[in-house]
């Protein structure tokens, strides 16, 4: 299915000179520590950390409505450290996902109601359908699907996933456009 | 970037905050709240409280879009007053919901766990992520609730006690963060 | 997004007849067909832990045995799966004070590491497990409390094992004339060992002498029924049981070297290793994909998927299909080569006959084909041959497509990453039909078909077909051909859609 346009209000999203396409209704909590790399849409109600931590991510990366990005804890014998949490490019969070990850590879796909544990590492060219909760320090190998609580692995991914993300998000961003006055 | 406009309580003298507790503005507190020493709540945490007051202890972390709601029972007479009482070290993890009215201490509710009104807590148990519990039981100490079909064990041990990370949000979240300031129950 | 989360809206028909989504497809550019997963040889390349990303050589992974793990079984040395909820277990480092053997006054820290299940909490504690001095804890250490199971099942395998090479060695004596003529066919090869030469040929590794295989079997001993069975325990009625305490059938199934009954018998589990596969076209014996090893590269070193060579269709927008009733559906059409290509409509029925027709011809053709492929390949190969039999497409048509004339041509630009970020407006021009082709832009068409659904099927799924032409421009310089003719060959190919147009309604007049 070719994607149908996305209309937004146009008064209520930031467009940035990179490109980003930010609502204003979201909590960027330490923004001087998040850095969006360019054409990244982050919509309404959606909640990124970056006072607990760096926050990074690539290119044409979405985050859905109500997602948190929220950079994950270590305890050490001398106290916690926050860990940054680095996006790559062509990545898509779903609504009400939660991704409190160390790294989430490229081309990665998110599904909606997702909970990505803490540390959890997430390679490029992987899935995570609807409803999954990846316990803690998870690692998703590339090309594999997860799904479940917790989150196994319950099939593969073809091998032009890179090409089918890159054209999701592209295609993503460029009918995300505002409505018509 | 931009934030929310936030919802003070209603009436000011409702909300109690004891001095080291640290609360961010962000958050939404409604009614009669009192809240313990070193207990830190992020913003965008949610905390009604429309059936009675509640009583949160100390040390605990309550994240973002956590939910703490001492909701009136439906059809329940609306001048009966329910008291919830939260006790210490409890972790209210990202986007939970809580509305039974008793928690012990040391307790984890995981991110997207569902606690309803009729059940209580006792002390070291975890809600795992996504696990809803709606019936009417007691939860026995250290219960671990976990998976697609809320499977349960009893572990050997508490979940540990989160001070360091206490610790380290009390010096961080200040730095970002408008807090509401503390306030005890007789000012 | 269609292909990763829904992937039976359209489907393209396979040489072999199977119907999958285009990302599932290969697409060989030997023999200019569709290959799918069930048409193509499959070969692992390596195993790795899908935890730690290490990767085991396949001759390792197969050589790495211990007492506890079977060798057939391929798991990972230094990750565990939690017996109780099948996670991957984590290791914790604690520090334990313990007394100074030497001086008992003095107390001494100790790093100790155990593992633990950060999803149900479960620990080797739990178990009464020993905490580890090292962090890489092999599981030597954990004393195998039970393998008498194991015992059983790695007799039991080995048996199956046998059973399985004496019917192979049986059915090889039957193709005795086959074989004998491969093995003449390749003998004069140098620096190729007669193992080697089977492995290329696709054949499995030699067999041991028959006789040897019947001596092993006879060793075997069947299962004896008993007649004196362990009497029950006597509290087994009368002692109340703890539900909790006793083991899932989950639990049980993925240890079945010791099927525990108790929680407290669980042990942690290795960690299986997954695999990284290339795929190999079983008529021309090239590789349609081939990853690279490393498990966290994404990278391809070969990869012919049809989605970078085959035209595209998606659905843009569809009128709600009623019985009878024509409506209307706008599919797009995107070029993904670095070659213009120009399509055209033509009926399932049309195709086929065009199919079978190239079929004929292709028969004799192979043979001069042949001799197109390397050299070193072509007689090792040609013997073994497996292609799969063409099968007969399982769907059925519930909708009717009124194309375009066969005669109407769609040329679609060429693919260009450079053009994405150029703003200026299109300028080539197309003289298209505006009745047909309603938008392009860059190397993507839509085009508006009508669509009659029959009205005999209200309630199901509106399922149409069509087939297409378009023109590929092959550029593989073999050796063979690069002497004669250096310029690419444009051929003109075929394939088969299917699209589903979401339920049928039922007409209101």
């Amino acid at each position: 299915m070719e994607l149908s346009d996305i209309l937004y209000n146009k008064a209520e999203y930031v467009e940035t000179a990179s490109g980003n396409k930010v609502s204003r209704h979201t909590v960027l909590c330490g923004s001087q520590n998040i850095v969006l790399h360019g054409k990244v849409i982050v919509q309404s109600d959606a909640i990124i950390r970056g006072d607990l931590a760096h926050v990074r991510t690539g290119r044409y990366c979405i985050v859905s409505k109500r997602a948190v990005l929220r950079p994950s804890f270590k305890k050490f014998s001398k106290g916690v450290a926050f860990f940054p949490l680095a996006m790559g490019d062509h990545v898509f969070v779903g609504e009400n996902s939660v991704v409190s990850a160390a790294m989430v590879g490229s081309y990665v796909y998110i599904g909606n109601n997702v909970v990505i544990g803490r540390r959890c590492i997430l390679k490029d060219c992987c899935y995570i359908e609807d409803n999954t909760v990846l316990p803690p320090e998870t690692v998703v190998p590339s090309f594999s699907r997860y799904a479940g609580s917790p989150g196994v692995c319950v099939g593969e991914l073809p091998e032009c996933t890179q090409e089918l993300m890159f054209d999701l998000t592209k295609n993503y961003y460029q009918h995300f456009i505002p409505a018509p006055q | 970037m931009s934030s929310l406009s936030t919802h003070d309580a209603k009436p000011k003298h409702d909300l109690k905050i004891a001095t080291h507790a640290i609360v961010c503005h962000e958050s939404k507190l409604k009614g009669d709240i009192t809240i313990g020493a070193h207990t830190i709540v992020h913003p965008r945490a949610t905390i009604i409280a429309e059936a009675g007051p509640i009583i949160i202890g100390e040390f605990n972390i309550i994240e973002e879009q956590a939910h703490i709601i001492n909701r009136l029972p439906p059809g329940a007479d609306p001048s009966t007053q329910i008291v919830m009482e939260i006790g210490n070290g409890n972790v209210f993890e990202v986007d939970c919901l809580f509305e039974s009215t008793k928690m012990g201490d040391q307790n984890v509710m995981e991110v997207k766990s569902h606690v309803g009104p009729g059940v209580e807590i006792t002390s070291g148990c975890i809600i795992g992520a996504g696990c809803k519990l709606t019936g009417k039981e007691i939860l026995p100490e250290n219960t671990v609730v976990y998976g697609r079909n809320c499977a349960r064990r009893i572990a050997m041990d508490k979940p540990p006690m989160q001070n360091l990370q206490i610790e380290f949000l009390t010096k961080t979240l200040v730095n970002y963060h408008h807090l509401k300031k503390p306030r005890s129950a007789n000012s | 997004m269609a292909y990763l989360v829904r992937n039976d809206i359209v489907q393209y028909a396979c040489t072999c007849g199977q119907l999958r989504p285009i990302s599932f497809l290969y697409f060989c550019r030997h023999c200019l067909k569709l290959r799918c997963g069930y048409c193509v040889c499959h070969e692992v390349e390596s195993h790795y832990c899908s935890n730690c990303l290490e990767i085991l050589p396949s001759a390792e992974a197969r050589l790495k045995k211990n007492r506890h793990v079977p060798k057939h079984i391929r798991k990972c040395q230094a990750c565990f799966d939690c017996p109780n909820c099948l996670n991957t277990l984590a290791v914790r480092g604690t520090t334990v004070s313990v007394r100074d053997p030497e001086d008992p006054s003095k107390v001494n820290s100790q790093k100790k590491y155990y593992h633990a299940c950060f999803f149900c909490r479960w620990t080797t504690r739990d178990v009464g497990l020993p905490d580890q001095a090292v962090q890489t804890v092999s599981a030597n250490g954990w004393a195998q409390k039970n393998t008498s199971n194991l015992q059983r099942i790695t007799v039991l395998l080995e048996h199956a094992k046998l059973l399985g090479m004496l019917e192979r060695h049986e059915r090889e004596q039957r193709e005795k004339k086959f074989t004998t003529r491969f093995r003449r066919n390749f003998s004069h090869l140098p620096g190729l060992t007669a193992a080697h030469v089977r492995k290329r040929a696709g054949l499995p590794p030699e067999l041991p002498a028959p006789s040897t295989i019947k001596v092993n079997l006879a060793e075997f001993q069947p299962a004896v029924a008993k007649d004196t069975v362990q009497e029950l325990p006597s509290d087994i009625f009368t002692e109340e049981l703890d539900i909790s305490r006793v083991t899932t059938l989950a639990q049980r199934f993925a240890q079945p070297e010791t099927q525990p009954e108790n929680i407290e018998d669980l042990l942690p589990m290795y960690k299986h290793l997954s695999t990284k596969q290339s795929q190999r076209c079983r008529e021309c014996e090239h590789n349609v994909s081939k990853p690279e090893l490393n498990p966290s590269s994404i990278k391809f070193k070969i990869q012919q998927a049809a989605y970078f060579h085959v035209p595209e269709v998606r659905f843009v927008t569809i009128e709600p299909p009623i019985g009878g009733k024509p409506s209307e559906v706008v599919i797009l059409f995107i070029n993904p080569s670095q070659h213009p290509t120009t399509l055209s409509f033509i009926t399932l029925q049309e195709a086929e006959d065009e199919m079978k027709q190239y079929h004929s011809e292709g028969s004799a053709d192979t043979s001069v084909q042949q001799g197109e492929a390397p050299p070193s390949l072509s007689s090792l190969t040609k013997p073994v041959t497996v292609v799969e039999e063409q099968k007969p497409i399982d769907i059925s048509l519930t909708g009717e497509v009124l194309l375009p004339a066969p005669d109407i041509e769609i040329i679609l630009p060429p693919k260009d990453d450079a053009a994405e970020y150029d703003d200026s407006g299109e300028t080539q021009q197309f003289h298209d039909d505006p009745k047909i082709v309603i938008h392009r832009r860059a190397n993507k068409a839509s085009l508006r078909f009508t669509v009659v659904p029959k009205t005999d099927f209200i309630g199901e799924n509106c399922v149409i077909g069509f087939a297409f032409r378009y023109t590929y421009v092959n550029r593989i310089s073999s050796p063979a051909i690069s002497t004669s003719e250096q310029k690419p060959q444009k051929v003109q190919l075929c394939t088969r859609v299917f699209m589903n147009c979401g339920k049928i309604l039922e007409g209101t007049q």
